[in-house]
């Protein structure tokens, strides 16, 4: 089978130690672990942004031989911070993500109406909430059109119905064969994903499929809560 | 659109500050007059003299100096993420004035010609890169205002001792002195030929390889690491940005002195009416701080009390400044 996304001993010294990964296309894989695990490091590093020891491997091919450019209509990276300086328009910044593509502007409505923006496109993104400045960047990062996608946390500010919208892209974009990254906090949420990683205190220790991997110890260990499994979240009707 | 009218209109407005600049003055000309000296049709030699050696040189510095001090506060506002940031502000110029007045106070003791066509740029440029080592050393990119601002004030007044220094120690020689408070206020009074070589052909290259860096500033100034992961080489594209605004500071600075709040006002003005794209507001920054800088000029001309250029500029950046300080970002 091809390897979409490899890491073998990835390290970045004090924030993430050895890890090995090997993600196929068509995954879509949840990433989780307490703060200060090393979520947003790993994302950071797998992306590139950031000097690490060990290798990664796009398709095969070692990150360091890959343009820039290249590297931009690859993998797509959605950072925790969505903080805009600069009063652009939402159809300005969901734009950018077409900047690798030398600003060929296809894919830019569509991205805007599959974050529910289209209503917002002329708007400044320094009169935005906090919620909307991040479907701002996930819709970016839908419009490189990257098979890599890697979300840090991008439902923490969403309200359910455009969380659960988040969700179900992530599903279609692993279906259409990309491989998707997501970090998140609800660790119920990742029991409906391929893939799980779990995180902690710098090390990989949970690699596999949801069930296998977030057990009742495992999740006592790296999250210290105990954890309940219920077959049903409705809770019996009380008798009348 | 209004940015479509936007170009014609600042290159009317540069085209007419440019006829006025040439124009007004003592003696006071037409504009066919104008045209006649520079064309060498017709008009009379006093006319021809008065605009080619003097007017024109002035005129040339200031918009030089204008577009350069402008063309580099865009860039270091989005360098920084910070609307906020002026090579003023920053101590950058304040770094090319240190140079400037070093080279005129040591200059003749160490055998140099003080106001050469090489010594002096070139002094101000180690003087400016000096200055933005420190300014990234003390505030990162995404530095909050305050923090910015702080570094700004304190390498303003540490450049501002060493040139006080040097002030001091030359204060017997009063031609010195007083060239060297000419850099401190900064203006376009006695402007050569040689001011114009000295800045003008470099600042023009220095402007002409910024504009095709508009695209990639405008991913870098949401955010470094996002416009990396979007395809950006953004290593390669910060090194640029700094060395052509760090030069074109320096050069506004050796030619002009300090000339405060141009690279601030300018690019807040025209991103306020026509919007933040670096790909238009770089070019509309160079046209319309040409355009400012020698307005601020013939002020400065027609009101002969005194007024300097960097005085004027600060009279009119100053309250500018601190209308944008105050306004909720």
């Amino acid at each position: 089978m091809t390897s979409a996304l490899q890491a073998s001993a990835l390290t970045v010294p004090g924030r993430l130690e050895d890890v090995d990964l090997d993600l196929g296309p068509g995954e879509l894989v949840a990433v989780v672990g307490p703060n200060g695990a090393g979520k947003s490091t790993l994302f950071q590093a797998l992306a590139g942004l950031l000097p690490t020891d060990g290798q990664i491997l796009w398709n095969g091919q070692p990150l360091s031989s890959i343009s820039f450019q290249e590297r931009g209509r690859r993998l797509a990276w959605v950072g925790q911070e969505a903080i805009f300086d600069f009063a652009f328009s939402v159809r300005d910044v969901v734009a950018q993500g077409r900047y690798a593509w030398n600003d060929d502007p296809s894919g830019v409505t569509e991205a805007l109406a599959a974050m529910d923006l289209l209503t917002l496109a002329d708007r400044p993104v320094t009169r935005l909430s906090g919620g909307e400045r991040h479907r701002v960047i996930l819709a970016r990062a839908l419009a490189t059109t990257a098979p890599l996608q890697l979300w840090d946390e991008p439902v923490a500010q969403l309200d359910v119905r455009h969380a659960l919208e988040v969700h179900r892209l992530a599903r279609h974009l692993a279906e259409a064969g990309g491989t998707v990254l997501v970090s998140l906090h609800d660790i119920r949420a990742a029991y409906r994903f391929d893939r799980v990683l779990v995180l902690d205190r710098s090390r990989l220790v949970g690699n596999g499929k949801p069930h296998e991997v977030l057990t009742a110890d495992l999740i006592r260990t790296v999250f210290r809560v105990e954890a309940t499994f219920v077959t049903s979240l409705v809770p019996e009707l009380p008798a009348t | 659109m209004r940015a479509r009218l936007a170009l014609p209109l600042l290159l009317v407005i540069l085209v007419a500050a440019i006829l006025a600049s040439l124009a007004f003055g003592e003696l006071r000309l037409s504009v066919s007059q104008v045209v006649g000296a520079l064309t060498g049709h017709g008009g009379d030699e006093l006319a021809r003299t008065v605009v080619r050696d003097f007017r024109l040189p002035r005129t040339l510095v200031g918009v030089a100096a204008g577009a350069a001090l402008a063309a580099s506060g865009v860039v270091m506002q989005a360098f920084f993420r910070n609307p906020l940031a002026d090579p003023g502000l920053l101590g950058v110029s304040s770094g090319g004035a240190l140079g400037a007045v070093a080279v005129l106070a040591l200059g003749p003791a160490l055998g140099l010609a003080a106001a050469s066509i090489w010594t002096l740029p070139l002094a101000s440029i180690v003087g400016a890169f000096i200055a933005t080592g420190a300014v990234m050393m003390l505030a990162q990119r995404g530095a909050g205002t305050e923090r910015l601002l702080l570094s700004g004030i304190a390498l303003n007044a540490l450049l501002g001792a060493g040139t006080s220094f040097l002030l001091t120690i030359t204060a017997g020689h009063f031609e010195v002195n007083a060239q060297i408070l000419f850099w401190l206020m900064g203006g376009l009074e006695n402007r050569s030929w040689e001011h114009v070589w000295m800045g003008l052909p470099i600042i023009l290259l220095g402007c002409a390889l910024l504009l095709p860096l508009g695209r990639g500033l405008n991913l870098l100034s949401l955010g470094e690491q996002s416009a990396q992961s979007l395809g950006v080489d953004v290593r390669r594209l910060r090194r640029r940005l700094i060395v052509l605004a760090t030069i074109l500071t320096a050069l506004a600075t050796a030619i002009g002195g300090i000339i405060g709040f141009v690279g601030l006002l300018v690019p807040h003005v025209l991103r306020l009416a026509f919007g933040p794209d670096h790909r238009r507001l770089l070019p509309f920054s160079m046209l319309g701080g040409a355009a400012f800088l020698l307005i601020c000029d013939l002020v400065t001309r027609l009101f002969p009390i005194g007024l300097r250029l960097g005085v004027v500029t600060a009279v009119v950046g100053g309250p500018f400044f601190l209308w944008l300080l105050r306004r909720p970002r």
